[in-house]
């Protein structure tokens, strides 16, 4: 079958009702977390997906739930940005530099129906590059053995430690400390129970969705505590017209495309997720109109580049998590512990054993964005609205919410426990500006490593060179340790540089 | 002290207790030339190198929250913590509105507001989930036991 009629068969799976229902809830959740400040995708994700679960959602209902809700959380971030000058999420971060001056020059309206526009044309292009790029890179990445799949799984590592930028060990030490944590409970392989400590709640393991909760939500609401405030920013009220015309359509179309693409390669690469792609977008846009632009005052374009950007990777980050069972960012590596707890393991072998899920997911983004459309430029007021709900409400909704996720899987006091306790640790652990994305990911990925890498000293006899002799995993341990020490090297040269000037 | 290097130590003994314990990780039986300890010693290692970085290069001075803000996280966790206990005990719903309440007042939320809205969440929330999307919540013994 051709992609094209896997597409197809896609669609037939995301209009059954109940996964359009669904997606159309996900993406209404979507965009209310992402716009509220604080929380983003990650914990949007974090918090429904026990939900999901406990509700026995089908797997690919699951994921289109998840998904839905992804893609909101990216619409959503600009709506605070632009009427409260406060990123509702790391995404759209740049979007608040030009979308707050427009609102208060009294085109908040336009703002928002712009940048509701431009996430769209961005979903839509990264949509069809998924189509495109993803069955290729799964019939190419089959072939790939244990070495070779230890490689890849350095290699998102060493990408995110590379990509976070000014802190590549801390974002190793954050990932060892997932890949720690993952040890913990029996070992499939030997029988033998690992840092259990005789408790029966560790034997199998810490449990995923505790792990999210307390990393993304019990620690995000004691971040919320200690930055609440009794005096807020102020809220545009007077949006004025709601809809953008023609001419700044045209003006902003080649920019949302230059930014959709670029986006979309972003969001591909393991490591790099929303806030990287938006920030480059919004330099190089800057860039290219120069002295044409009014870049920081207000500029339209301002906009749009970011939020098709953010849009646009998230979508890409899609890519990986499919074809390769690498999730591309933190929120991918959530959704892919959804898929493990169904027992589906992510990888290349995905798009054929499971083609239901991998195109009704595909198909759903299509759908899904149709529904964000309506959803962001006709009620956007609506969601405004939801903007000055008091914290104090909001904080013991979203406490509770993420109790009952926990206790749905296995009913024990114990859990809400070690929920609480990590989330104290995962505080401690962001106050110091460790990346809780990097913890995740070593998270999901330490079963599937140790696995590999046992599996592939088993093939060559305990033999060590298994690990670099394929020319895929050489270039991939190559292409990491580059990652890991690039960052070191261009300071270095910078110092450099700055001596001799 | 600067918190990265006492981040470090800690951590650094912790990856030396861990490296210990992982130690006694032996198989009886094995099929394979790893066996279950060699990863978690590899990671107790790079954690510890890791930490010796941190020790040696730690970074800027982190804003840990004042007096104030510190006595506010800690009731914040000792609600959490007294919600996890009590939760299979009163049920659900009375736990929830009495952490509604506590987190409430936390978020400057008023007596009045914050008791109304605790038992609009309990109830409400218990409904929807236990009864609408069938996600299991515990009634509570101490009621069950009334009744």
């Amino acid at each position: 079958m051709s992609a094209f009629e896997h597409l197809l068969h896609g669609f037939g799976i995301a209009s059954q009702w109940s996964n359009l229902l669904v997606a159309a809830i996900g993406a209404f959740i979507g965009t209310l977390v992402g716009m509220l400040p604080g929380l983003g995708p990650i914990n949007g994700v974090a918090i429904l997906l026990p939900l999901a679960y406990a509700m026995k959602l089908p797997p690919e209902t699951a994921l289109i739930l998840l998904a839905a809700v992804y893609m909101g959380c990216e619409y959503g971030g600009r709506i605070s940005s632009i009427l409260l000058n406060v990123p509702g999420d790391a995404g759209a971060i740049m979007t608040a530099i030009d979308g707050y001056p427009m609102a208060r020059k009294g085109l908040a309206g336009v703002a928002l129906s712009i940048s509701a526009w431009s996430s769209f044309v961005g979903s839509v292009i990264a949509t069809l590059g998924l189509v495109i790029f993803a069955p290729v890179l799964a019939d190419w990445a089959v072939a790939f053995g244990p070495a070779e799949y230890c490689a890849l799984m350095i290699f998102a590592i060493a990408c995110l430690a590379g990509m976070v930028g000014d802190k590549p060990v801390r974002t190793l030490l954050a990932a060892l400390i997932g890949l720690t944590l993952a040890t913990v409970g029996v070992d499939a392989n030997s029988g033998v129970y690992r840092f259990t400590f005789d408790n029966v709640h560790l034997s199998d393991g810490i449990q995923f969705i505790v792990v999210v909760i307390g990393f993304f939500s019990v620690s995000e609401l004691m971040l919320m505590l200690e930055q609440h405030t009794e005096t807020g920013q102020q809220l545009v009220k007077n949006t004025g017209r709601m809809m953008f015309n023609a001419r700044e359509a045209a003006q902003t179309w080649w920019c949302t495309v230059r930014s959709s693409v670029i986006g979309f390669f972003v969001g591909v690469l393991p490591g790099a997720g929303a806030t990287i792609a938006s920030a480059i977008t919004y330099v190089t846009e800057k860039r290219i109109y120069g002295s044409n632009g009014t870049f920081g005052h207000g500029d339209i374009r301002g906009v749009a580049a970011p939020e098709a950007a953010n849009n646009a990777s998230a979508t890409g980050s899609f890519v990986p998590m499919l074809t390769l069972g690498v999730p591309g960012s933190g929120t991918t590596a959530v959704m892919m512990g959804a898929l493990t707890l169904y027992n589906i393991t992510p990888g290349p072998m995905l798009f054929t054993q499971q083609p239901d899920i991998v195109w009704g997911l595909i198909a759903s983004l299509f759908i899904g964005n149709v529904m964000l459309l309506v959803l962001n430029i006709p009620l956007v007021n609506l969601f405004a609205r939801a903007l000055s709900t008091p914290m104090w409400m909001l904080v013991p909704a979203i406490a509770a919410i993420s109790a009952i996720g926990v206790y749905a899987v296995h009913a024990t006091t114990f859990d809400l426990v070690l929920m609480t306790v990590l989330g104290v640790f995962g505080y401690i652990l962001r106050k110091m500006d460790f990346p809780m994305s990097a913890l995740i990911l070593g998270f999901v990925l330490g079963e599937m490593l140790e696995q590999n890498l046992r599996r592939a000293l088993s093939i060559s006899n305990g033999d060590v060179a298994v690990l670099w002799s394929s020319p895929i995993s050489a270039g991939l341990l190559l292409a990491s340790g580059t990652m890991l020490i690039a960052p070191f090297l261009v300071r270095r040269l910078r110092g450099v540089r700055r001596q001799v000037a | 002290m600067n918190s990265d290097r006492v981040f470090a130590i800690a951590w650094l003994l912790l990856s030396a207790a861990a490296a210990w314990v992982a130690t006694g990780f032996t198989a009886e039986f094995s099929y394979e030339p790893v066996g279950p300890r060699a990863f978690p010693l590899l990671l107790c290692v790079l954690m510890a190198l890791c930490s010796i970085w941190l020790l040696v290069f730690p970074g800027p001075k982190v804003a840990w929250p004042q007096r104030g803000g510190a006595f506010r996280l800690a009731i914040m966790v000792a609600a959490l913590l007294a919600y996890a206990l009590v939760f299979q005990w009163l049920g659900f719903a009375i736990a929830t509105a009495l952490l509604t309440i506590v987190l409430g007042r936390l978020f400057g939320g008023g007596w009045m507001a914050c008791v109304a809205t605790g038992a609009l969440m309990g109830i409400s929330l218990f409904f929807l989930f236990d009864r609408w999307l069938e996600v299991t919540l515990p009634i509570g013994t101490l009621i069950e036991g009334l009744l």
